[in-house]
């Protein structure tokens, strides 16, 4: 921390004073004071305007109608209609009653807690061209968003930003979200920049920050970068960590160095007088435990914290330690257990998630028990939890390696009606699996189905019309053509159109196409010219209307008529 | 009615301190001072509750006629009254006419500096709060735990987080404060003002003594200030937990998060974005507002205007034209989703009926817009006239 | 009524003042050059009697025929005349001026008035209203207020219309409720002009139930009503009372067919509208004006059967007007009729050579058919002849008070978050692939 209030006080001016046109403590010369201080401080700063200073409203901002506003909000979150609630934040920028960033953030935070990343960065991308100043909780929201979309970079452009232009101060809570999201996004050196930036900003040590970091290291398979952090902490807080946070992550790196012994000494600390144990803390040290042979172990600690747990006052156990156990006994073939564990975790107040269900569902198709892994599929709506691209993308792959084309294409059409977005690659594989059972026509009607959604590639137009004129097909191989041209996505280049001429070769119709292209040019070109026109029309039309139609029913007699008679 | 009862006291007897206390007591500031007006002289009593009451309905016009009158009175060097000063212009957050009363005052006490800091705090002038600290320790001044509280609030009021740890703590070791439940809240609200809510919890969850409902009231406070709905149910819990009469009647169960990041324990597993990304629909019109906001070189928290047309250029694509004036006034002048009424006396061009058109989805109103011929219902992006007008 | 007054003299009959007052009102009734000399014989009768002088009614009627003949000045010379004066004289006084568009000698002589009555006002506020100033009648309305005075119907019909011009509707709302309370809530012509009202303020659900609530509905309810729906665009509600109008046995006039018509150009309902027109004609025998053949005209037009249009321009009984030429050459530049429009655009300039509004209309045709040279040829010589175009503005009703914008106004309190508000939309409105089109400098018609 800073060595004295007087600095830390200079800092936080220092970043503040960049925004600010006058100085801030101008109350102490009474001279230079604005007579109208008064009504300045009485009237919230009106940020549409660009000449008000770029600082953060405080939490007094958020009374009368605002506070009304923020309530409202409040409740379509609750109410999960985030869209609503996103749009009445953007239209109430629009109005006299402008939306506090406070309310901007809870909007924020809910699209991030249902993963709408694009929503999240559109909202975001609007109220800062409204010129709402963010605060620290927005900065910590959008770096969470970019490392969540695995975009370490930007999520580093956004913190130098930050960091540079600012007018707040980073929170422990900024440093801890961005090395996580550097540690899950493998960019453990970036993540060791950031801990250094934090230590010189004056921030005490966080032994979160150093679990996350030892994780990263043990990911890495460092044992020796782990111990070294360790080493650190305990040095910088004075040869004790009460904090257990870091005791599973020491534990991987005493594992990886082989350094048994150390590792299960480090085990009974858990238990140790004094030892701050929360269920992160533990579900680290049952991950040490699965992760190295010592089920049993991992057992016999499972069962100490269901005792422990009782919610809401103490937090034993959370649908991390299911996912562990999960994981734990898969390890150790015990599949039914796997299944029964994820099951019961609904008794422990736990709920889960999109994530585990698909953990649970992957690691019983990697074992060939699709059957169970269906059931399972089966139970998750149940949950009020929706499957994924990923879930489905699981099970069509293992429909077709079980040889059942015909399910594994059902699941991407159930995926594309539940409102799903796959991508090109999950399509490809699709349509790949059903041309090698010989399914043309299905092959084809997807992608019928996708052309009008997706943004293909050149190489997925190419492997259908390759499939088409295999079969023979080559007034359809023609038709796609035809699809490509209108669609400007796709460059219909030299190559491609030597391409498509060597398939109809193959019956002497390389000529087909260049009447096909010619004619699909002459149609462009006529559209092209009545567009133009109608766009000059248009736009003589918006010259001279007013006249044309002024007065064109003699309006004014109607009127004094109707109120003169 | 004022007028009424002002002349019939005239005419019976001379104004009198009596009225003057009754009209103070019954907490009629303007009439009080018409009384004074026409002379009768105030004593500290009636000076004390006019403080108050000035104080209380953040007058500043009526406060500085109150001063004024105060400044011509006998009591003029009772330097408790001189705090009540102090402390009316700061509950009026005019802290310009606080610092001035201050700065003459001939005597000051704690009770002085205490109101002045706590003044600044409350008129979100935080910093200067803890400039004047800073003067008292220049001074040397005894600092108490009253004091502590002072600094505490204007810590919370310049969202000051670092500086609020360590006066906490400096006052512990240099002044031997013990630091009571009071300065713990205290430093609860520094956190939370400050949008510090993760640490807030945490510094609860280490409390040298149980957390009170009180406590866990004001996070779960700061939890829905920033619209952390998660902490919000969870201290809720916890709240009922010890005290099951503050259950929440027909709350709204929050709806499940897609997924639990901080506690899942598969960070490394989750692979949906491997299969959403880069793909491309065609429908897609945010990630093309997106991609070409890059291509104009957006970097985010920058405001972008405008970048690829030159100045004049913009001006004519703003086209300041009148209607859009008056819809914009319209706009900030109104609630959100109302609809606007707009009459203008010639057409409206086509620009403008185009532009205002693709406003009303924009700004989700109705726009009615009456020219010198017809009128124009934009609602959702389209007009009532099917653009041929 | 003249020669029986000779007989009268000549049977030496002396007329008695009602006698006198009747003529007068006679001859103010049909102003004209035969009248006021007549008016003018009798002024001389009357003032031999002393009837001009010392009886109130003969001279206010005296006033009230010179200034229905336009004959102002002779009014002011009676009615400083007379030796006694009540306020009726006052008010007919302030009303001749104001009827002659004299309102600032209207506004010194109503200052003078010692007591005020509602006629007073109403006289007032109904002059403000002829010459267009609205703000100034609803400013006139509001002092009558604050002086007092309670409103009659008359002054209520007119602070009405103030509205409707203006936009009003937050004061259009007050004076419904204040209506409510009066003892004229009932009256057909101040629950019109609410139908009306409502309706150019675009609430037109309000003047739906306005309509609805009245007992008795007179010929100008249903126009207003009619005409109100057609100008919002509602077309098909705007028929169906049309329809209903004549099922209640009310005889539809021009102003309904107008309302009518419109309603059928703006829906694009080109068989209904001709049937009406033809209806009109032959069933109900309106003869159509010039505005109705301007619908039809539009509806041609509209539906791109530029001939018909042309027929119907040729045909009509009356010289066509700039207004429906110039509907008909939209059409022409929509569907790229470049000669048609040149013979229409020929026509227009041998009917109408002067007015600005000609020049803008011809130079957008040679712009339209791509002949720049001429078209900025005549906006310079436009700008050499001085020929201004009208300023335009537009205006706003917050908290019930007008505020009134003109292009790049920069005078408003609250400018910069005005023009903030503008850039946010302006950048929003090109995510929304917005182009504005920047040849709006090059026309004329807009402010």
């Amino acid at each position: 921390s800073f060595s004295s209030p007087e600095e830390a006080a200079a800092e936080r001016r220092r970043r503040k004073r960049q925004i600010r046109i006058e100085p801030p403590l101008s109350a102490l010369n009474r001279n230079q004071q604005p007579p109208n201080q008064n009504a300045k401080s009485q009237s919230p700063p009106y940020y549409l305007n660009p000449s008000n200073p770029k600082l953060p409203e405080h939490a007094s901002a958020l009374t009368g109608n605002r506070l009304n506003l923020h309530n409202r909000i409040l409740t379509l979150i609750r109410e999960n209609d985030l869209d609503e609630a996103a749009l009445y934040t953007r239209h109430s920028i629009y109005s006299n009653c402008r939306p506090t960033i406070f309310t901007i953030n809870a909007v924020l935070y809910a699209l991030l807690r249902q993963s709408r990343y694009s929503d999240l960065l559109s909202l975001h991308r609007f109220i800062t061209q409204a010129g709402v100043v963010p605060n620290i909780i927005t900065h910590n929201l959008i770096f969470q968003t970019y490392l969540d979309c695995r975009k370490p970079d930007t999520a580093l452009e956004h913190f130098k930003q930050f960091i540079n232009d600012a007018p707040v101060n980073p929170s422990p809570t900024t440093f801890r979200i961005i090395v996580k999201g550097l540690v899950d996004n493998n960019r453990l050196d970036r993540a060791l920049d950031i801990k250094g930036q934090m230590d010189d900003k004056g921030f005490g040590p966080d032994p979160l920050v150093y679990h996350y970091l030892m994780l990263g290291h043990a990911r890495n398979s460092d044992g020796d970068g782990v111990l070294r952090l360790y080493e650190e902490l305990k040095g910088v807080l004075g040869g004790v960590v009460e904090d257990g946070v870091v005791l599973g992550c020491l534990m991987k790196g005493y594992f990886l160095k082989g350094m048994e012994k150390e590792a299960l000494e480090c085990y009974q600390e858990v238990f140790a007088e004094g030892k701050r144990m929360s269920d992160i803390a533990y579900n680290s040290v049952l991950d040490a435990l699965t992760k190295n042979g010592k089920f049993d172990e991992a057992l016999k600690l499972f069962d100490s914290m269901i005792k422990e747990h009782n919610p809401p006052a103490k937090l034993a156990v959370n649908l991390g330690s299911f996912n562990v156990m999960v994981d734990g006994y898969f390890a150790e073939g015990r599949f039914k257990e796997a299944i029964e564990i994820f099951r019961s975790m609904g008794e422990y107040r736990c709920r889960p998630d999109t994530l585990s269900f698909n953990n649970l569902i992957e690691q019983l198709c990697n074992n060939g028990m699709i059957l169970e892994a269906e059931e399972v599929y089966g139970e998750i709506k149940g949950k009020g939890v929706n499957p994924d691209e990923y879930t489905y993308g699981l099970l069509m792959d293992t429909c077709f390696k079980e040889n059942r084309p015909d399910d594994a294409a059902s699941y991407f059409k159930k995926m594309v009606e539940s409102g799903l977005r796959p991508n090109l690659a999950v399509y490809n594989r699709l349509v790949d699996g059903l041309v090698k059972v010989g399914k043309i026509d299905d092959a084809k009607s997807f992608f019928d189905l996708m052309v009008k959604k997706l943004k293909m590639d050149v190489a997925s137009y190419q492997f259908m019309m390759k499939v088409l004129s295999e079969e023979g097909r080559l007034d359809e191989v023609l038709q796609m053509v035809d699809m490509l041209l209108d669609d400007n996505g796709v460059d219909f280049d030299e190559e491609f159109q030597e391409f498509v001429k060597g398939e109809l070769r193959k019956e002497g119709r390389e000529d087909d196409l260049a009447k096909l292209m010619e004619e699909k040019e002459r149609l462009k070109a006529e559209a092209k010219a009545k567009e133009a026109e109608e766009a000059e029309a248009a736009k003589k039309r918006v010259g001279s209307g007013i006249l044309l139609t002024s007065k064109l029913f003699g309006n004014k007699e109607a009127e004094s008529e109707s109120t003169d008679a | 009615q004022l007028n009424e009862r002002g002349s019939v006291q005239e005419q019976a007897l001379p104004p009198s301190i009596v009225d003057l206390t009754r009209f103070c007591s019954e907490g009629k500031v303007k009439e009080a001072l018409e009384l004074m007006e026409k002379g009768v002289k105030a004593d500290a009593n009636c000076f004390e509750l006019l403080f108050d009451l000035c104080g209380k309905s953040k007058s500043v016009d009526d406060a500085k006629k109150v001063h004024d009158y105060f400044l011509q009175s006998t009591f003029r060097s009772d330097f408790k009254l001189h705090n009540k000063v102090i402390e009316m212009f700061g509950n009026c957050k005019s802290m310009t006419d606080a610092r001035r009363v201050f700065d003459h005052m001939p005597n000051r006490n704690m009770d002085s500096w205490h109101i002045m800091i706590r003044g600044y705090a409350n008129s979100t002038l935080g910093d200067d709060g803890l400039q004047l600290f800073e003067q008292m320790n220049d001074l040397g001044l005894e600092v108490t735990s009253e004091t502590l509280l002072a600094v505490l609030s204007a810590c919370a009021s310049a969202e000051a987080v670092e500086d609020a740890y360590l006066h906490f703590e400096t006052m512990k070791s240099k002044y031997g404060i013990e630091p009571g439940v009071e300065h713990y809240m205290a430093l609860l609200d520094v956190l939370g003002q400050s949008g510090y809510l993760e640490e807030a919890g945490e510094f609860i969850k280490n409390l040298p003594f149980e957390p009170t409902v009180t406590v866990l009231e004001t996070l779960k406070g700061f939890a829905r200030l920033h619209g952390d709905i998660d902490l919000e149910d969870h201290v809720e819990e916890l709240i009922v937990n010890i005290d099951p009469s503050k259950v929440v009647a027909n709350k709204i169960p929050t709806p499940p998060p897609k997924k639990y990041t901080a506690i899942s324990m598969l960070d490394g597993r989750n692979r949906i974005i491997e299969y959403k990304n880069p793909t491309l629909y065609k429908d897609d019109e945010k990630l093309k507002a997106l991609s070409s906001m890059k291509d104009a070189g957006y970097v985010p928290d920058t405001r972008y205007v405008l970048h690829d047309i030159d100045q004049e250029a913009k001006e004519q694509a703003l086209l300041y034209h009148s209607e859009r004036l008056a819809i914009a006034y319209g706009l900030i002048s109104t609630p959100p989703r109302t609809p606007l009424r707009i009459i203008k006396n010639l057409r409206v061009c086509g620009d403008c009926h185009n532009a205002i058109k693709i406003m009303s989805r924009i700004v989700g109103r109705e726009l009615i817009v009456r020219d010198n011929k017809r009128f124009h219902h934009f609602k959702d992006g389209k007009c009532s006239c099917g653009d041929y007008w | 009524a003249a020669s029986e007054f000779t007989r009268m003299r000549e049977a030496q009959v002396e007329p008695n003042n009602i006698t006198l007052i009747t003529l007068l009102s006679a001859c103010a009734h049909r102003p004209s050059q035969t009248t006021i000399s007549f008016g003018a014989t009798i002024h001389a009768h009357a003032f031999k009697h002393g009837f001009a002088i010392n009886d109130v009614k003969v001279g206010t009627a005296l006033i009230d025929m010179y200034a229905k003949s336009s004959r102002v000045d002779a009014a002011r010379l009676v009615f400083d005349q007379m030796g006694v004066r009540n306020l009726v004289s006052w008010n007919t006084m302030i009303d001749g001026y104001v009827k002659n568009g004299e309102i600032e000698n209207a506004l010194k002589l109503f200052d003078k008035l010692p007591t005020k009555n509602a006629v007073s006002w109403t006289v007032l506020i109904g002059g403000f209203l002829k010459r267009d100033c609205y703000e100034q009648a609803l400013e006139c309305f509001r002092e009558m207020q604050i002086a007092g005075v309670a409103p009659d119907y008359v002054t209520i019909i007119a602070i009405i219309a103030a509205c409707a011009n203006l936009g009003a509707l937050g004061l259009g709302l007050w004076i419904h409720r204040l209506v409510m309370k009066k003892e004229f809530r009932d009256n057909v012509r101040v629950l019109n002009s609410l139908i009306d009202m409502y309706a150019r303020c675009g609430c037109i659900e309000l003047a739906r139930q306005v309509f609805n609530g009245m007992t008795q509905r007179n010929l100008v309810s249903w126009n207003s009503i009619i005409v109100g729906f057609a100008q919002n665009g509602l077309a098909g509600e705007a028929l169906s009372f049309f329809h209903s109008m004549k099922k209640e046995g009310f005889e539809p006039n021009g102003v309904s067919y107008t309302g009518a018509l419109t309603a059928c150009s703006h829906a694009g309902l080109i068989d209904d509208g001709l049937k009406i027109f033809a209806d009109m004609k032959r069933v109900c025998r309106v003869s159509p004006r010039i505005e109705h053949y301007g619908c039809i005209v539009d509806l041609y037009s509209r539906a791109g059967r530029l001939e018909e249009a042309w027929d119907v321009i040729e045909k009509m009984p009356m010289k066509p007007n700039e207004v429906v030429l110039g509907s008909l050459l939209a059409a022409c530049r929509t569907l790229g009729d470049v000669e048609l429009a040149e013979k229409v655009m020929k026509y227009l300039v041998e009917l109408y050579p002067g007015g600005d509004s000609n020049y803008v209309l011809l130079s957008n045709i040679y712009a339209a058919v791509g002949k720049w040279d001429g078209a900025s040829k005549l906006r310079k010589a436009m700008k050499e002849r001085g020929l201004q175009k009208k300023q335009g503005f537009s205006s706003i009703e917050i908290d019930s008070s007008i505020h009134k914008f003109v292009s790049g106004d920069k005078y408003h309190d609250e400018k910069d978050n005005i023009y903030s508000t503008l850039e946010l939309l302006s950048f929003e409105l090109q995510l929304y692939d917005f182009v504005p089109d920047l040849s709006g400098k090059e026309s004329y018609e807009e402010d």
